[in-house]
C-alpha cells in the first residue's frame, strides 16, 4: 500500500468513526426511551472494558481479574477532579467530557502500572489472586473515605451523557488493540502470551511488554470509568464490585481469549446481565433460564460432529446419545427448577432474577468452556477477508448442489 | 579476540554443581560441538551463556564484554540467540509469524507508532514479514509459513526454531540437540542448513547433540563435558579416539 492510501484510509476511518458515534448518539437520544438510551451508553462502555481487558488476559496472557478497580479509579478521580475543577474552568461540558476522560485514564494507567508490577514475577493463579486482592483493596479504601462518601456515594458534576465519546472511546479502544496486532509490535504480545521464556530469548522485553499491556489496558478502563461517573452522576463503591470484574472477564474468556472481535460481542450483550432485574419480570427470568438451557441443547447438537468422529461410528446410538444428553439437561432444567422453587429465600411464587442472573452467566460459561474451551470465537478475528471467503464458499456451494 | 569465552563457569543448584569450571573459547566463524552423556551440563550451559541462569562463579564474555548477569533480552540483543531442546515456539501463532518475533529484534519504530498503526510500522512489519519468509525458505518451510506452529511435526518445529533464532540476527546461534527425533534425511537436510548458516549467512555455531555421526561430520571443534565437568577439548578425531571420552560417553570408538 503507499504512502497516501493509507493516509486516505485512515482518514476516510476516523470521519466514519466520529460520524457513527455522534449519528448513534443523535438516534439514540431522539427516539428512544431514557432507559434503552443508558442500555447503549452502557454497552459502549462495556465494550471498553472487555476489549482492554482482553489486551491483558487475552493477548499478552497475563491473568487479570480485577478490572473493575481501574474502572473505579477512573470514575472516582476524575469526578473529585471535575468536582475540583469544573466550575472554574472554561470549556463547555461536552467539550470537558474529553479532558477528564483523560483524567480517569492517567490515574488508571497508575494503578495499572502498580498492579502491573507484581506480573513480573507472578503467573497464572498467582497473578489473579493479586489483581482480585487489589480490586478489593482499592474498593475498601475508597469505602472508608467519607469525603467520598464513603459507601453512601459520591456526586459527580457535571452531570452528563456522553453517548457520543462513550462509543468513541470503544472505537479507539477497539482500533487500538486492533493496530497493535497488525503490527509486528503485536507479535511481542502475543509471544510473551505463548511463551515468556522463549520471547525473552528472542529479545522481547517481557517486563515493558506486560508492563505497557497493564498501562494500556488500565487507562482504557479508567477512561470508560471517568464517562460513567459523569453519565451516573453519582457513584458509589457497590458499582465497582468483583462482579464487575468477573463480568468483564467472563466477555473476554467468553468471545475467545485474545480475540477482539469476541471480546466487542460479548462486551455488547452480556453487559445486559446486570441489567436483568429492572427489565425482565420475575417470572421471564424463568423462561430466560428455559432459553439458555435451549442454547445449551443447539451448542450439544452443533457438536455432534465431535461426537461423530470420536465417540461412537454406530449412527442410532449417536442419535440416542445426544437426544439422551438434551432429555437430560431438560430435566435437570425441570429439577433445578423445582429445588429452586422449594428453596424458602426464592419464595413460592417468584424467581429473584436478580439472583438468576449469576446462574445462568455460570452455567453459560460451564457449557462454553465444556465445549469450545478457546471460547467463542477462539483466536479469530473478524475480517472483510474472512467475509469474502465464507460468501464464496457459499456461492461455490451453491454452484456444486 | 574469541567471539565467546568460557572461564571457569560454574554453577550450583543446591548441592548439585550443574556445570563445573568449564573453560573454553570459540572463534568467529567456528562450528563448535558440545558433547556428553545425559545430564553432564550442556544444555545448562546453553542456559548460562544466554543468561537464562547467572553463573556462581567464574566468567562468560562476548566479544569482550562480561555478559554473566545481563537479562536474556539484553545478550539476544548484542548477538546470542539460541533453540530450545524442549521446543519452545509459540504454539497458536503461525510458523512465519513465530519468525517475525525473532526479526523483531530489529524493529526500529516506536512501540506507540504500533498502537496508532503509522506507515512506518506498516512499512517496517512488512520487511520482517519479508525477512521472516526468507528465513522460512533457508530451512525449506516456504509452505507452511502459515501453519500453526504447534501443528507442525517434530522435525518441522526444529527447523523453525532454527529458522525463529536466525531472524534475530545473532553472531552466534546456539542449537540445543537439533537433530533430536529427525529421520535420517531430514538430518542430512539439518546438516545442510546449518552449514549453510555457517557458510552463507557467516555465524558462528555452538551446537549440542547426541548423534555423534551427525557431530563428527559437522563440527570443527568439540568440548566433552561429563558430571558437569569439561573432560575433553579437540578436532572429531582427537575426541573419537580420547580414552577418557570413550570411557564417559561413547563406550566404544565410532
Ligand atoms: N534449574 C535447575 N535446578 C536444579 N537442577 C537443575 C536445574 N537445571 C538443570 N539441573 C540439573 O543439572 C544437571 C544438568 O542438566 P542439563 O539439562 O544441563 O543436562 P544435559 O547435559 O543437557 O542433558 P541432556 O542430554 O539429557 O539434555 C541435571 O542433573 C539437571 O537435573
Ligand atoms: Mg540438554
Amino acid at each position: 500500500m503507499s504512502l497516501s492510501k493509507i493516509l486516505g484510509t485512515r482518514v476516510l476511518s476516523v470521519v466514519l468513526a466520529i460520524a457513527f458515534c455522534f449519528g448513534l448518539d443523535a438516534f439514540v437520544t431522539g427516539q428512544l426511551n431514557e432507559y434503552v438510551v443508558r442500555l447503549v451508553m452502557l454497552a459502549g462502555l462495556y465494550v471498553t472494558l472487555s476489549v482492554s481487558l482482553n489486551l491483558i488476559n487475552g493477548i499478552t496472557g497475563q491473568f487479570s481479574i480485577g478490572h473493575a478497580a481501574f474502572y473505579m479509579v477512573g470514575a472516582y478521580s476524575a469526578g473529585i477532579v471535575s468536582n475540583a475543577i469544573y466550575k472554574t474552568q472554561p470549556l463547555a461540558a461536552p467539550a470537558y467530557m474529553i479532558i477528564s476522560m483523560l483524567i480517569g485514564a492517567v490515574f488508571a494507567a497508575i494503578a495499572g502500572l502498580i498492579v502491573g508490577m507484581p506480573s513480573l514475577r507472578l503467573k497464572g493463579d498467582y497473578l489473579a489472586i493479586v489483581t482480585l486482592g487489589f480490586g478489593e483493596i482499592i474498593r475498601i479504601i475508597v469505602l472508608n473515605q467519607n469525603q467520598w462518601g464513603g459507601s453512601y456515594g459520591y456526586a459527580i458534576a457535571p452531570k452528563y451523557q456522553a453517548g457520543w465519546l462513550i462509543w468513541l472511546l470503544a472505537i479507539i479502544c477497539i482500533a487500538t488493540c486492533r493496530n497493535l496486532l497488525k503490527s509486528a509490535h503485536g507479535l511481542a504480545f502475543l509471544a510473551v502470551r505463548e511463551d515468556e521464556i522463549a520471547a525473552q530469548a528472542m529479545g522481547v522485553n517481557v517486563t515493558k511488554t506486560k508492563v505497557v499491556a497493564f498501562i494500556v489496558g488500565a487507562a482504557f478502563a479508567g477512561a470508560a470509568g471517568a464517562l460513567f461517573g459523569h453519565m451516573e452522576s453519582f457513584i458509589n463503591p457497590d458499582l465497582f464490585k468483583m462482579e464487575v470484574s468477573f463480568l468483564v472477564l467472563t466477555m473476554v474468556v467468553l468471545g475467545g481469549s485474545g480475540s477482539i472481535t469476541g471480546s466487542v460481542l460479548a462486551g455488547a450483550t452480556l453487559f445486559i446481565l446486570p441489567e436483568l432485574p429492572r427489565i425482565v419480570s420475575f417470572k421471564m427470568s424463568l423462561g430466560l433460564l428455559l432459553s439458555v438451557l435451549v442454547g445449551i441443547g443447539v451448542l450439544v447438537w452443533m457438536n455432534r460432529k465431535f461426537m461423530e468422529k470420536y465417540h461412537e461410528p454406530d449412527k442410532l446410538k449417536r442419535t440416542l446419545v445426544v437426544a439422551g444428553a438434551n432429555i437430560g439437561l431438560a430435566v435437570l432444567a425441570v429439577v433445578v427448577g423445582k429445588l429452586l422453587n422449594n428453596i424458602p429465600q426464592f419464595g413460592t411464587t417468584t424467581y429473584d432474577a436478580n439472583k438468576i442472573r449469576y446462574m445462568i452467566l455460570a452455567v453459560v460459561l460451564l457449557v462454553i468452556m465444556l465445549l469450545k474451551p478457546t471460547g467463542l470465537l477462539g483466536h479469530h478475528e473478524f475480517s472483510w477477508d474472512w467475509v469474502k471467503r465464507v460468501l464464496n464458499r457459499n456461492k461455490a456451494g451453491e454452484a456444486s448442489a | 579476540m574469541a567471539l565467546l569465552t568460557l572461564k571457569d563457569a560454574t554453577i550450583k543448584f543446591g548441592g548439585l554443581t550443574a556445570v563445573n569450571k568449564v573453560s573454553f573459547d570459540i572463534e568467529k566463524g567456528d562450528l563448535f560441538g558440545l558433547i556428553g552423556p545425559n545430564g553432564a551440563g550442556k544444555t545448562t550451559c546453553f542456559n548460562l551463556i544466554t543468561g537464562v541462569y547467572e553463573p556462581t562463579s567464574g566468567d562468560i564474555d562476548f566479544l569482550g564484554t562480561r555478559i554473566c548477569g545481563m537479562a536474556p533480552n539484553k545478550i539476544a540483543e548484542i548477538g546470542i540467540c539460541r533453540t530450545f531442546q524442549n521446543i519452545r515456539l509459540f504454539g497458536t501463532l503461525s510458523a512465519l509469524e513465530n519468525v517475525m518475533v525473532g526479526a523483531y529484534l530489529r524493529h526500529k519504530t516506536s512501540l506507540l507508532g504500533g498502537f496508532m498503526l503509522t506507515p512506518a510500522v506498516i512499512k517496517e512489519t512488512a520487511e520482517l514479514r519479508k525477512k521472516a519468509m526468507e528465513l522460512l525458505s533457508v530451512v525449506n518451510l516456504t509452505d507452511i509459513a502459515h501453519s500453526r506452529a504447534c501443528d507442525l511435526s517434530y522435525g518441522k518445529q526444529r527447523r523453525l526454531e532454527i529458522a525463529r533464532a536466525m531472524a534475530t540476527d545473532p553472531k552466534l546461534i546456539l542449537l540445543d540437540e537439533p537433530a533430536a527425533g529427525m529421520n535420517p534425511q531430514e538430518k542430512d537436510e539439518l546438516r545442510d542448513v546449518v552449514f549453510k548458516i555457517r557458510d552463507d549467512y557467516e555465524k558462528t555455531v555452538l551446537l549440542i547433540e547426541h548423534d555423534m555421526k551427525f557431530v563428527m561430520g559437522l563440527c570443527e571443534k568439540i568440548v566433552v563435558l561429563d558430571h558437569g565437568e569439561e573432560i575433553a577439548y579437540g578436532d572429531p578425531s582427537e575426541i573419537r579416539n580420547n580414552p577418557k571420552v570413550i570411557e564417559a560417553y561413547l563406550g566404544e570408538p565410532v
